[in-house]
């Protein structure tokens, strides 16, 4: 009358492996958020190419003023005492930029400013409007000009391209719909799992950015000198320099260091003959 | 990238040690269950006719079982595209057949032959967010009859 | 396979108790419902969305305790009882459980 039979199991347990379920899912979720990636960056990158360069200057002058270090955008006089060996150091390489931006062919209307900061920082970088900021320390490892035209044309490349503001725009939006999208994993792991698949995907695209600014940097010096002796120096110094550790290709904004070098080397195998260096101007506090 | 390297660590860690606590979990469950074999457990109230001189003692028994880092990731990823989450199945089966053994164990120690009228009642601690352990207590709970005739003259065996 | 949240079945008599049988089921929502769940946050009424999900999940928790009075030879599910239980931020658990039974068919 009264007895317990016991029921099967498996009944309210799935026999699915856990691990395939939590790949497939994962795959899947990742799958999507590149996808997303990819469309919201070309949407990104094709209506950045619609704003004129005059208003990526208002944006660029009203962001920059913010910043102390730069103070006045356009330096066209000494700041104060102390001032004048940088100032100098400025206008030559405002000088030197506006060669290269004619030997590279800019459309009407894009000009290049310099900003010359007198500081260790071992970087240069371009940004909206045409700005390109040089550091000090940067400019303490270069032999010589050629070296220094490599960066200087790698820069203008950025800008021609509108590389600043494809970034920017993708960084909003690619920033946005992670944003909408954040929370409703119920987990910050998960929210930030998904972060990474995303920025892995964004930094493939920096890095496109960075090739083709190369290419474009290196034909820019062929044109202007005739030859690319030299143009290799500032990424060999580099080179040995992060030997220590460089993140993993996949995680990182700009190629492989060693394949930079390559690309130079191989560019003057095919192009033109090998030619004297110019020396950087002697009166200038630029190798200390 | 340390970020990255943490959190699949700590996923590895959690499947690791997850899975293998959750088959030991089952297989001493399945064996205590043999055992128990006997003690007939009902969710009904009416007492059968024939019950003869009995006793009644309300018995109970309950267990908090914890996630896993691993489920909790699956979880997060499953809800956001919806479906059974099938890592929380099994935790949920686990904590309610042990908590059942519990309420049987006490039943036992009692003297008892039959549990009639079991309820279970589920709830969660704390439901694992922002860093806080999650974990789920089953509760369950039934009225034992004691038959007089073998009621323990000694309280403790 | 008879379910009731009763003891006695009119007109049917139990012949054999069996045991408890239990269904459980623990189901997420998606993102969509979610989004539109925060709307009518603002707006109030139903959340047709959540019922909806609420609703098949208790059915397939039924139906996974019908299926183990069935695989042990059971023909009904009486004392039926339902509960719900929040496990996880964005999930709920259904649990269904009851005693199976044999019924003999006593209506002439």
């Amino acid at each position: 009358m009264y007895e317990n039979r016991p029921p099967p199991e498996g009944i309210n347990v799935s026999d699915e492996h856990p691990l395939k379920d939590f790949f497939i899912l994962f795959g899947g979720i990742g799958v999507a958020i590149v996808i997303l990636v990819i469309a919201l960056s070309f949407v990104a990158g094709w209506l950045g190419r619609f704003v004129p360069f005059e208003v990526e200057k208002k944006w660029a002058q009203k962001a920059l003023s913010f910043s102390e270090s730069v103070g006045d955008v356009s330096r066209s006089e000494p700041q104060g005492p102390g001032d004048d060996q940088p100032h100098a150091v400025q206008l030559y390489l405002q000088d030197l930029a506006d060669r290269l931006a004619d030997a590279q062919g800019l459309p009407d209307g894009m000009g290049i400013r310099v900003h010359y900061v007198d500081d260790d920082t071992v970087n240069a970088f371009a940004t909206l409007g045409g700005n390109v900021f040089v550091f000090g320390g940067l400019l303490e490892k270069l032999p010589h000009e050629n070296a220094l035209a490599m960066v200087m044309a790698h820069e203008i490349a950025h800008i021609k391209h509108r590389d600043p503001l494809v970034a920017a725009g993708r960084g909003l939006t690619v920033g946005l719909a992670l944003a909408s999208l954040a929370g409703l994993g119920n987990s910050q792991a998960v929210d930030a799992a998904l972060g990474q698949v995303a920025t892995v995907t964004v930094l493939k695209y920096s890095r496109n950015q960075e090739t083709a600014a190369d290419i474009a940097a290196m034909a820019t010096l062929d044109r202007y000198y005739g030859h690319l002796s030299g143009a290799e120096v500032l990424f060999e110094a580099l080179h040995e320099h992060s030997q220590s550790y460089e993140p993993p290709i996949f995680l990182s904004t700009h190629p492989v260091t060693q394949q930079r070098i390559d690309a130079i080397k191989a560019y003057r195998r095919h192009a033109s003959t090998t030619g004297a260096l110019t020396a950087l101007p002697t009166n200038l506090p630029l190798a200390r | 990238m340390l970020d990255l390297g943490i959190f699949l660590t700590l996923l590895v860690l959690g499947y690791g040690f997850g899975r293998v606590a959750e088959s030991r979990h089952f297989r001493s469950i399945i064996e205590k269950e043999r055992d128990f074999q006997d003690l007939l457990t009902f969710s009904e109230r009416t007492l059968p006719t024939d019950i003869g001189d009995v006793d009644a003692a309300l018995v109970g028994g309950n267990v908090v079982i914890s996630i896993d880092y691993f489920k909790r990731i699956a979880a997060g990823l499953r809800s956001l595209v919806g479906g059974r989450i099938g890592a929380y199945e099994s935790l949920l089966e686990r904590a309610r057949r042990e908590a059942v053994l519990r309420m049987k164990q006490e039943a036992r120690a009692k003297g008892a032959t039959m549990i009639f009228n079991v309820k279970l009642e589920t709830a969660s601690i704390s439901k694992g967010q922002n860093q806080q352990v999650g974990s789920v207590e089953v509760y369950a709970y039934g009225t034992a009859l004691i038959p007089t005739a073998a009621r323990p003259v000694a309280s403790g065996v | 396979m008879l379910v009731s949240n009763i003891e006695f079945i009119p007109g049917k008599k139990i012949s054999k108790h069996l045991g408890m049988v239990q269904g459980n089921t623990v189901r997420a929502k998606h993102a969509g419902r979610d989004i539109m769940a925060g709307l009518k946050n603002i707006f109030g009424g139903e959340l047709v969305g959540y019922t909806e999900l609420l609703s098949e999940a208790r059915e397939e928790a039924t139906a996974r305790m019908v299926a183990q009075a069935a695989a042990i030879g059971a023909n009904a599910v009486i004392n039926v009882r339902y509960s719900t239980s929040s496990v996880t931020a964005g999930a709920a658990e259904l649990f269904a459980y009851g005693t199976a039974v044999i019924l003999d068919n006593d209506r002439a």
